[in-house]
């Protein structure tokens, strides 16, 4: 049984490698695309363009000009002098936030004489903030500085008054586990996940269908092997191929992108040996299940789009409505995002992700037993 | 070039389409199943921050302060917390986004003028969730102490008030923004089904066939084209209803400059597809090059969640070169800020220059020989 399983495999390698184009693609692709897409996934959003329309031109309503051009997330870029020019820069995108300042307002702001003197209740004065709402995560970034900025404005006010001290609150911030916030460490590990996803999925899904395609099926029946032997022979060098990618993007995630590794290095491979073979056992089943290879990629296109969408990368699981949750649940790369997030930043271990880990077994045992039979009965 | 002949490639693709049950599945229909299900999954609000509070002061002001952060959607309390020990498991588990912790002497230090301290531990791992609610805190907290201490010396300055507004999208809803930005994303699905029915002919043989015709290079190639360009469009068509009579998303710009542009796109993912299936044998290569080379990338470099990147020129370069990117503005352009193509200039010519330029290098290639 093993020789024979063997023998299959060792068929199925000598495939891969004379697939040159696949082969290359295979395994230096991920590899570059994990590269390429890590150098250019910003750090975090940073420098979005501000168009200022300043009807007061005073030394306030610089000093919040200056505030505003301050802060990390913003870049001013923009001074206009009428609404139409903020609504024209606004609808060309070439701003995503516009700041109005009214008339008047360091005058309101100044306005009264000596700070001895009691002022108990005054009409505040109003700052008009515009925000694109196209991209929801830009807007509420800007927003959110934009507030800060403001903020800061009437603090210094408030300080230069002698009302309150120059350091009247003393907010300190702990940050854990990625301390500079840096988004990259974020998402090169998610990163990571997706592209061992597709190729494992992509490598698994088609063996059987494309050779069911090319009549070629039919020579393998006539010989002894099993269906246990099938199954196990098409799938382990999916497995091990994906594993090999994983390994590479990995040792490439630290010494090129430099992202921490603060966990076990064995429960990382454990783990991802156990992810890999739930992707595999999904891409069996599509393939036993699929007459050509067209429909198998049809399958898988439409199972990949739903694991990104599910995997918790664009939108936390916990933000869904119940419904999708446990749909979710069902996602193996969700489990597995958190659990490659959690041990390369978080440095966590069983202790914290054991249900992850339980889905993932879970997940690779059902799927494995459900690919083993399927692939079985598509024999004949 | 004989019209005739390329009409003749026209009608035998669109045969192929329409009586190949999933190849029409896979051209006209996926599109609109794909973006029903991954609108779902953006059907409801993101951004909230999730946070924890320790507060050992227990006054009436440690109270109001609590009150005050989290008193509109952006900031929820989910949980308050007895001692310390408890805030870091719940940073771990990656329950909580922030934890407040608001020390004995909070009210006491500012009824008497000192600096009011308090303390927030953040979760890094996700700098999203991460800044937003370092930022949120220390703004809130920061004008919330400020009126406080002027409140209890009896003193005002006048207060300077934000009057917010979102543009396009009034209630920040993260549906009306993903829906047309995924729409680039799904359309992907046309040009994949061409470059796999361009490397099936090839991998199943009838490109022979097609050889000994009189049929041209150029007409071959062109037919093809036009015929998954239209099926694209009438798939386009089925996912936009979808978009609009489902998920009721406005359309505030016109519907013929949006086709007009989804198949400039088309055209110019599918001169990409022309390419790529010159250089690949089988129809999994031509799969996983596709996967690789747009689906992926599409979802983090082009500006569909966070915004294109402006730091560096390679960042640029690299989402500037992703045909998405100029669709995802596009689709979002007509569909919420109402745009005329005189404000789409910009990403029209350059999904046009890249779709006549991957025509030419694809018909550069193409060689109708075998082997």
């Amino acid at each position: 049984m093993i020789i024979r399983i063997g023998n299959l495999i060792i068929k199925e390698l000598i495939q891969f490698r004379r697939d040159r184009m696949l082969s290359v693609f295979i395994l230096l692709a991920p590899a570059l695309q994990l590269i390429l897409m890590a150098q250019n996934v910003e750090r975090g959003i940073t420098e979005q363009p501000v168009v200022i329309l300043d009807q007061d031109h005073g030394r306030l309503s610089r000093q919040l000009v200056v505030n505003l051009d301050n802060t990390e997330e913003l870049n001013i870029v923009h001074h206009v002098q009428s609404m139409e020019q903020v609504r024209n820069l606004m609808d060309q995108g070439d701003a995503r936030l516009a700041v109005v300042i009214p008339a008047g307002f360091t005058q309101g702001l100044t306005g009264f004489h000596s700070p001895q003197q009691k002022v108990r209740s005054v009409a505040p004065i109003q700052v008009g903030i515009i925000a694109d709402g196209t991209n929801t995560l830009a807007a509420s970034t800007t927003l959110g500085a934009a507030t800060g900025a403001v903020g800061r404005l009437i603090a210094d006010l408030a300080t230069s008054y002698g009302l309150v001290s120059a350091e009247f609150v003393d907010f300190r911030t702990d940050i854990r586990f990625n301390p500079t916030m840096d988004f990259r460490d974020f998402s090169v590990p998610a990163q990571l996940g997706f592209i061992t996803y597709q190729v494992t999925l992509a490598l698994a899904s088609l063996g059987l269908a494309r050779e069911r395609e090319l009549g070629t099926l039919e020579q393998l029946m006539v010989t002894p092997l099993r269906r246990l032997e099938l199954a196990l022979g098409k799938g382990i060098p999916a497995l091990a191929i994906g594993s090999l990618n994983f390994a590479i993007m990995w040792a490439i995630s630290l010494l090129v992108l430099q992202v921490p590794m603060n966990g076990s290095v064995f429960l990382l491979a454990a783990l991802t040996l156990l992810f890999v073979a739930t992707v595999v056992s999904w891409g069996m089943v599509i393939s036993a299940i699929s007459r050509t290879q067209q429909q198998a990629i049809l399958f898988v296109f439409i199972l990949a789009m739903m694991e990104i969408a599910f995997s918790g990368f664009m939108v936390p699981v916990k933000n869904m409505p119940s419904f999708l949750q446990l749909f979710s649940r069902f996602a193996p790369l969700q489990h597995y995002l958190v659990i490659i997030r959690g041990i390369m930043l978080k440095g966590a271990g069983l202790r914290e992700l054991w249900p992850q880990a339980i889905a993932l077994v879970a997940l690779s045992i059902v799927m494995g037993v459900v690919s083993l039979h399927i692939v079985g009965q598509r024999r004949s | 070039m004989s019209p005739r002949r390329m009409a003749a490639i026209v009608r035998k693709e669109m045969l192929h389409i329409v009586r190949d049950p999933r190849n029409l599945f896979l051209v006209a229909f996926s599109p609109a199943l794909l973006l029903f299900l991954l609108s779902y999954v953006f059907s409801f609000d993101v951004g909230q921050i999730s946070m924890a509070a320790l507060d050992l002061d227990h006054s009436a002001l440690s109270r109001a302060y609590l009150a005050n952060l989290t008193s509109d959607q952006d900031l929820q309390l989910v949980i308050r917390l007895r001692e310390y020990t408890e805030a870091v498991p719940l940073l771990k588990g990656g329950d909580v986004d922030a934890v407040l912790i608001i020390p004995p002497d909070f009210s006491e230090r500012i009824q008497s003028g000192k600096p009011a301290r308090v303390q927030a531990v953040v979760d890094g791992a996700d700098p999203f969730a991460g800044s937003q609610a370092l930022m949120v805190l220390e703004a809130r907290s920061k004008v919330f102490v400020a009126r406080a201490s002027m409140t209890a010396r009896a003193q005002m300055v006048p207060w300077v008030e934000m009057r917010t507004v979102v543009w396009y999208n009034a209630g920040l809803e993260s549906l009306l923004s993903m829906v047309p930005g995924l729409l680039a994303i799904v359309l992907i699905m046309p040009s994949m089904a061409m470059a796999l029915a361009l490397t099936r002919e090839k991998e199943t043989g009838t490109l022979e066939g097609l050889v000994a015709t009189p049929v041209l290079g150029l007409e071959y190639l062109s037919g093809k084209l036009l015929a998954y360009i239209i099926a694209g469009l009438v798939s386009a068509v089925l996912a936009l209803l979808v978009a609009v009579l489902w998920f009721r998303v406005p359309f505030r710009g016109s519907l013929l400059v949006y086709l007009l542009l989804t198949g400039v796109y088309l055209m110019a993912c599918m001169g990409a597809a022309i390419v790529i299936a010159n250089f690949v044998r089988s129809q999994q290569t031509a799969m996983f090059v596709v996967m690789l080379v747009f689906l992926v990338p599409s979802f983090f470099l082009a500006g569909l969640i966070t915004p294109i990147g402006t730091e560096s020129l390679g960042a640029l370069l690299t989402s500037y070169t992703l045909p998405t990117t100029h669709f995802v503005e596009i689709g979002r352009g007509i569909f919420l800020k109402g745009l005329g193509v005189e404000s789409l200039l910009r990403p029209t010519l350059i999904l046009l220059g890249m779709g006549i330029g991957a025509m030419a290098i694809g018909l550069g290639l193409f060689q109708k020989k075998i082997g």
